[in-house]
């Protein structure tokens, strides 16, 4: 008999069989007859809009569903042979480690060493054991240097390596990540992805990942599974995902898959390189761009040269080149700000000189610690630069990133009294909403609500305030809750307000922005129309970008058309 | 921002130190404020803390925790004034108050009150210190074989507590950004939202703790052989330091050096019915010797060894004889 024939195929790390859940009180299953394999040393990429049952699912092969939530459950979850109803995940953490979206949340102990080791604590494990897993893993995720540093001193980047590592030191066989990109830079987020290909593929470690951002891992994974209202609606490989999605869900599909679809290019790309690859056999593109991306992650010892991007003739005349400063929403000249960072006085806006017209939509980027929020945070006024000058003349309404800090009452029209409040509803699209409790609205009207809070009363009748800034606004949300914002934003700038955005999200900056200032390491980088610079780098730069090279071109409408140019 | 009183790790003595040894000293310093009444002995206690802290490296958390202390030690002197009608000396007729009846302020009870607000003062210091130096998670690892849901539930609240500070930051300027035009948030519901997130927290760190394995029934230390045991020597060698002998014996030595003073009446205070200051030589060498004990945490530069300079083969290194 052939060897193949007899070879048994391994056990699956995870089973899922018919499994429907309810959270309690819910009036529709988060899960519905779902089934699901993930073979020994498979990455699987779990894909789905918002609320689709993709964490509720991470949370069942964990076992923190149903035992610590609750609820009602059907059918059956094997994790490494073991029963996950009946373990439950404690005796479960052996076989599996879970990461969630905020690294924040899963945090316990005060130092790196400290909360790396605490599975192993708990377990019983010997201090010699525990200190050898402990380096071990460090050194895999690349992060011994941090061993001996609190937590509180890292970087959202940083600590998510520290939150994955504390889920990968009991060398458990399947690991689950909930959208663990969502608050890190592009960067910080690309290197954790391929760290965990590398673990993959090294290691042997399967991992299931549950993201929006599809283009940043849909190259790294074996497999997709899609989820729609708690159910599988997809499952198979990249590609074929990438022309299911084009079928049944536009939301889903990757940048670049959507240039190909729309230059009817078969097959769809699965990631850059494969884009590249494709492209160079059937289309003749015009000359790449030559030379180095703009370097924005020098360090302040060696700090970057500026790139200084011409602004395109109609930004040219918005900002008035002999206008007076009083006259522009916002005016920044020579500002620097100073912070406390581990007990030290640091520079975290080093002379930054910016100006923003009426109706600009601006987005700033730029990493983690770049100085974004604190920019906007002294336009605002909450603090206060050690030098240079900063006006706002028509003041400023700012959302920071986490929007339920505005929220404090149980009904909408209580937070936004008056005709202030009705107008500052209006604005929104909230006006309907007046009576609701703002815990039962979704996400994005959570978000909407939370701007109406900053803008109540900086209206003048129905005229905006002059800047109306967000932070981070795109953090977990799907592409049609980026698409709604998008819109909203467009709505805001027609009416006259300059709009800065602080993201990471490049696809949404291109998507949504005119102009882009980016900063690295408190000084601006570069800062030009969003086509430029979105499309001069590597990682402040689109999917599109990336796989085309092209200047200017950013989003795949703009791909597609140069493509149908090169091809005519 | 960061609590100055919050951990940093730093490559100090007093860092590296053991938990047990660092609480051994900084605990004789508090045990001294307590024990004595003597402003001079009280203010050598001071003086140790507040060099201990300096030299740690932990000068935010001392500067810190005088600022505190004084805020907490000027109403104790205030209010041990008003209350306490003893004394000769007379410095203010207040007249008659209600529930106090008629007041006078005496030169010894606020004399009596400084010296209550100073222990507070010294221990608030050494608390500092201890806070900004010792390794909470050392601390937890140490007393887990003795209380080991204890141990974790106070890990929990050294975490959770600068981050419900973060999160108490967050909210304030939150509502700061709110409009004018918008309902404004009081004191109580922003306390409410705070409570609220603190739970949301909670929660979230408890499916974490599930997640680490805290449902399971083995807490203690296990050896590799299988079995439960006390920790082996190895074990022991990794939580000890070798500067710990050194915090143990100045610990040690002050916790003397006080109970011969007391024998020896070095304690020489009594603010009642007049103020008497003893300084005998016991009391100012008691005191002394206290200050001099804050320089346990100083580190002595490494000493450096010269090395010959890589030389051709033959040759003599510089300064070699016959060179």
């Amino acid at each position: 008999m052939p060897e193949t024939a007899t070879r048994r195929r391994p056990a699956p790390v995870l089973a899922v069989e018919g499994l429907s859940y309810s959270y309690p009180h819910a009036t529709a299953p988060s899960l519905d007859a779902v089934s699901l394999e993930v073979a020994a040393g498979e990455f699987v990429l779990l894909a789905g809009r918002s609320a689709s049952g993709k964490s509720t699912l991470l949370k069942a092969a964990c076992g923190l569903v149903p035992h610590f939530h609750g609820g009602q459950i059907d059918g059956s979850v094997a994790v490494a042979g073991l029963d996950a109803l009946a373990a439950g995940p404690g005796r479960l953490a052996a076989a599996v480690g879970y990461v969630a979206q905020d690294p924040e949340t899963q945090i316990v102990s005060t130092t790196v060493s400290a909360e790396i080791g605490l599975p192993l604590e708990m377990r019983g494990d010997p201090a010699s054991s525990r200190a050898r897993a402990i380096e071990e893993v460090a050194l895999a995720l690349a992060i011994p240097h941090l061993l001996d540093r609190t937590v509180d001193t890292l970087s959202g980047g940083e600590l998510q390596r520290v939150a994955l590592a504390a889920a990968l030191v009991t060398r458990p066989q399947l690991v689950l990540l909930d959208e663990p990109t969502s608050q890190l830079d592009p960067v910080a987020g690309d290197e954790l992805i391929w760290l965990l290909r590398r673990l993959n593929e090294e290691w042997g470690v399967s991992i299931l990942l549950a993201e929006h951002r599809l283009e940043r891992c849909l190259a790294a994974a074996d497999r997709v599974v899609a989820m729609t209202s708690g159910s599988i609606a997809f499952d198979g490989p990249p590609r074929d995902f990438l022309a299911w999605s084009q079928e049944n869900d536009p939301a889903l599909e990757t940048p670049a898959a959507r240039l190909f679809s729309l230059t009817a290019i078969d097959p769809l790309p699965v990631g850059v390189r494969d884009a590249r690859t494709l492209l160079a056999s059937r289309v003749d593109l015009p000359e790449r761009g030559t030379g180095p991306p703009p370097n924005v992650f020098r360090n302040s010892a060696n700090p970057a040269p500026r790139t200084i991007v011409p602004a395109p003739q109609r930004m040219r005349e918005r900002r008035g080149s002999g206008a007076p400063l009083s006259a522009r929403p916002l005016a920044a000249r020579d500002l620097w700000v100073e912070l406390e960072r581990n007990d030290e006085p640091h520079d975290v806006l080093r002379g930054i000189d910016l100006t923003i017209a009426p109706g600009e939509r601006v987005a700033l980027m730029g990493r983690n610690g770049a100085g974004k929020s604190t920019l906007l945070k002294a336009a605002a006024g909450l603090i206060d630069p050690v030098r240079g000058k900063l006006e706002v003349p028509g003041g400023i309404a700012l959302l920071t990133q986490n929007p339920s800090d505005f929220l404090v009452r149980e009904r909408v029209g209580d937070e936004l009294p008056g005709d202030a409040g009705l107008a500052a509803l209006r604005t929104v699209g909230l006006e309907h909403a007046i009576d609701a409790d703002p815990r039962d609205l979704s996400g994005g009207e959570r978000q909407r609500l939370a701007l109406a809070i900053v803008l109540a009363g900086r209206m003048k009748g129905d005229e905006l305030p002059g800047v109306v800034a967000l932070d981070e606004p795109t953090r977990g949300m799907d592409r049609s809750r980026k698409d709604e914002l998008t819109a909203l934003v467009a709505d805001l700038a027609e009416r006259g307000a300059a709009v800065v955005v602080a993201t990471h999200d490049v696809e949404f900056a291109a998507e949504f922005a005119e102009r882009v200032v980016l900063l690295g390491d408190g000084v601006t980088i570069a800062d030009g129309p969003a086509a430029e610079i979105l499309s001069g780098g590597w990682y402040f730069a689109t999917e599109v970008a990336r796989v085309l090279d092209l200047p200017g071109v950013v989003t795949p409408e703009q791909g597609a058309a140069a493509l149908r140019e090169a091809g005519s | 921002m960061r609590s100055p009183l919050a951990y940093t790790p730093r490559p100090g003595p007093l860092q590296a130190a053991s938990p047990g040894a660092a609480v051994a000293y900084l605990g004789a310093l508090v045990t001294v404020a307590f024990l004595y009444s003597s402003p001079l002995v009280l203010c050598g206690a001071g003086v140790a803390a507040v060099l201990a802290g300096r030299l740690a490296s932990a000068t935010r958390a001392v500067r810190a925790a005088v600022k505190l202390g004084l805020l907490i030690a000027l109403p104790i002197v205030v209010v041990n004034a008003l209350v306490v009608d003893r004394g000769a000396t007379v410095v203010a007729r207040l007249g008659e108050w209600p529930l106090l009846g008629p007041v006078e302020v005496t030169a010894e009870a606020l004399a009596d009150g400084a010296v209550f607000g100073l222990r507070a003062l010294v221990a608030m210091v050494a608390f500092a210190v201890y806070s900004a130096c010792v390794d909470p998670d050392r601390v937890l690892r140490a007393l887990r074989p003795l209380a080991a849901r204890s141990a974790l539930t106070a890990a929990l609240v050294s975490r959770l507590v600068p981050v419900a500070a973060a999160d108490a930051a967050r909210l304030r300027d939150a509502a700061r950004l709110r409009g004018p035009g918008a309902a404004p948030v009081g004191k109580a519901p922003l306390a409410r939202r705070l409570l609220a997130g603190s739970l949301d927290r909670a929660v979230d760190v408890a499916a974490t703790l599930e997640l680490r394995g805290y449902s399971l029934d083995h807490p203690r230390i296990r050896r590799a052989t299988g079995g439960f045991s006390r920790p082996g020597r190895g074990e022991l060698a990794t939580r000890r330091s070798r500067f710990d002998r050194r915090f143990y014996a100045t610990g040690a030595t002050v916790l003397l050096i006080a109970i011969a003073g007391e024998l020896l009446g070095a304690d020489a205070f009594r603010a009642f019915p007049t103020i008497e200051v003893g300084l005998a030589p016991a009391t100012l060498a008691v005191a002394a010797l206290i200050a001099l004990a804050g320089l346990a945490p100083l580190r002595r530069k490494p000493r450096c060894r010269s090395t010959p300079v890589a030389t051709a083969p033959g040759a003599r290194p510089l300064g070699a004889p016959g060179a």
